[in-house]
């Protein structure tokens, strides 16, 4: 008899349990050294041995006991469910990325809607400073071609400066031109002065505005005095920038109305 | 080839028990208390007469299918059908059990022994298949000589070693031996008929 069919006798008694101690090393050393054969026998006569178990009487069990187990298992099996699945971390996980998304895109439209809200309003800003200078131009135009106009100068106090064109319409305003008009220093400005009819009254201080640089301005007061029979001359002096409330040099332009 | 040969009877039984431990491994409950109802009272009956004692038999009994529970993993389909993995591990746990208890023990549990068997409805086909593969184990298992199907019995439900046995039976070691081998061979080839 080889050595392997001395082993191959000893695996139905080995599946059953029934090998001494000695015996039992050997084979389980041959099955471990890899004995496809023996291997396979092994699952064989466990199979047989199995069978013995039909020799029980039979007898059942109490229902205690699969109320018993019926409990534990199901406690097992709802710890077991309680704990979130992989597939759910992934939801959650996508979850969180579309709302991180949605919060990100939403900003950017947020931004865009403000940048363009912004650009909006600038725009009806310059539109509406666009239609406050049509107006101005409207109305200077007004005073310029009405008839109704007033037209006198303002001669200047120095002979080689030129004069000032005044238009005055009793209820559209004053217009005042000026051509080659020297540029006042940088921290000076030119004001108008209205002044009254009333005698020992102070001059009204009026507009400041600095000529374009070729020397040319055109002025406008849009709220001339309710009567121009109040007003006995208009006045140009150079002030500090911003303006004084009472004229701080000789005028550089006078001429009465009239 | 062997068990394919051995088991057609089983195919029909293994099939359902694949799908329910497939069933385990998923958690779930129903599958677990099919498979009990299925093959509960054959493992409580086969724990019983290797522990004599009802009690115990039903601590054995719960701790096998609480592992089943937990390890269900560790049954591999392709080394066999379901049933005689979990016979296995049944009569292990119940030798396990026996061989901690001291023989004094042993035999003052044998006096109490006998829980009124409950009856168990388990599904119909299920249950005649076990009759009949149960009145054929019997039936192959008598006609063996008494000396031998005893020597079978005491390995099988004692955990008694070739050794253990033949002091046992008193009868010499070789004989012993060659009873069971020769015991197992012929049952083998009994379930092997047609």
């Amino acid at each position: 008899m080889s050595e392997h069919d001395k082993f191959r006798e000893l695996i139905e008694p080995y599946a059953l349990g029934a090998l001494d101690p000695p015996e039992r090393a050997e084979l389980e050393a041959h099955l471990r050294a890899d004995c496809p054969e023996c291997s396979k026998a092994l699952d064989e006569a466990r199979w047989l041995v199995s069978q013995l178990a039909r020799l029980a009487p039979d007898a059942s069990p109490s229902d205690m006991l699969k109320g018993r187990l019926m409990q534990q298992v199901r406690a097992h099996a709802g710890a077991a469910g309680s704990r979130v699945p992989l597939w759910m971390w992934a939801a959650v996980a996508a979850v969180l990325l579309f709302a991180f998304y949605n919060a990100w895109d939403a900003r950017q439209l947020q931004e865009r809607i403000s940048a363009t809200n912004e650009s909006a309003s600038a725009a009806i800003a310059h539109q509406q400073e666009l239609q406050q200078q049509l107006a101005l131009a409207k109305r200077e135009a007004m005073i310029l071609t009405d008839p109704a106009s007033m037209k006198f100068t303002l001669p200047a106090s120095e002979k080689n400066m030129p004069e000032l064109q005044v238009k005055w319409h009793a209820k559209m305003g004053i217009c005042i031109m000026g051509h080659n008009i020297p540029m006042p220093p940088a921290n000076r400005t030119l004001q108008l002065w209205l002044i009254p009819k009333t005698p020992g009254a102070k001059p009204m201080p009026s507009m400041m505005w600095r000529p374009d640089p070729n020397g040319d301005f055109m002025l406008m007061v849009t709220n001339p005095p309710d009567q121009m029979n109040d007003v006995k001359a208009l006045a140009v002096t150079e002030e500090p920038a911003g303006g004084s409330p009472q004229p701080t040099s000789t005028p550089m332009w006078l001429g009465s109305v009239s | 080839m062997f068990l394919a040969v051995l088991t057609p009877t089983d195919s029909r039984s293994v099939s359902p028990d694949a799908t329910l431990v497939q069933g385990l491994l998923q958690r779930d409950v129903r599958s677990f208390e099919q498979l009990y109802d299925r093959h509960s009272r054959v493992v409580y009956s086969l724990v019983l007469r290797i522990l004599r004692q009802a009690a115990s038999a039903e601590e054995v009994v719960q701790d096998v299918f609480l592992q089943l529970w937990r390890n269900a993993a560790h049954y591999d389909p392709s080394r066999g059908p379901f049933l005689p993995w979990l016979l296995t591990m049944a009569r292990n746990r119940a030798l396990d059990q026996l061989r901690l208890k001291g023989e004094r023990q042993r035999r003052r549990e044998d006096q109490v022994d006998e829980l009124p068997p409950v009856p168990v409805p388990p599904d119909f086909e299920h249950s005649l298949d076990e009759k009949r593969r149960s009145a054929r184990v019997h039936s192959l298992m008598d006609s063996l000589q008494p000396k031998q199907k005893r020597a079978i019995e005491l390995a099988y439900f004692e955990g008694l070693s070739h050794t253990e046995i033949a002091e046992s039976m008193k009868e010499p070691l070789g004989t012993v031996k060659s009873w069971i081998r020769n015991g197992l061979m012929r049952l083998k080839e009994g379930l092997l008929a047609p």
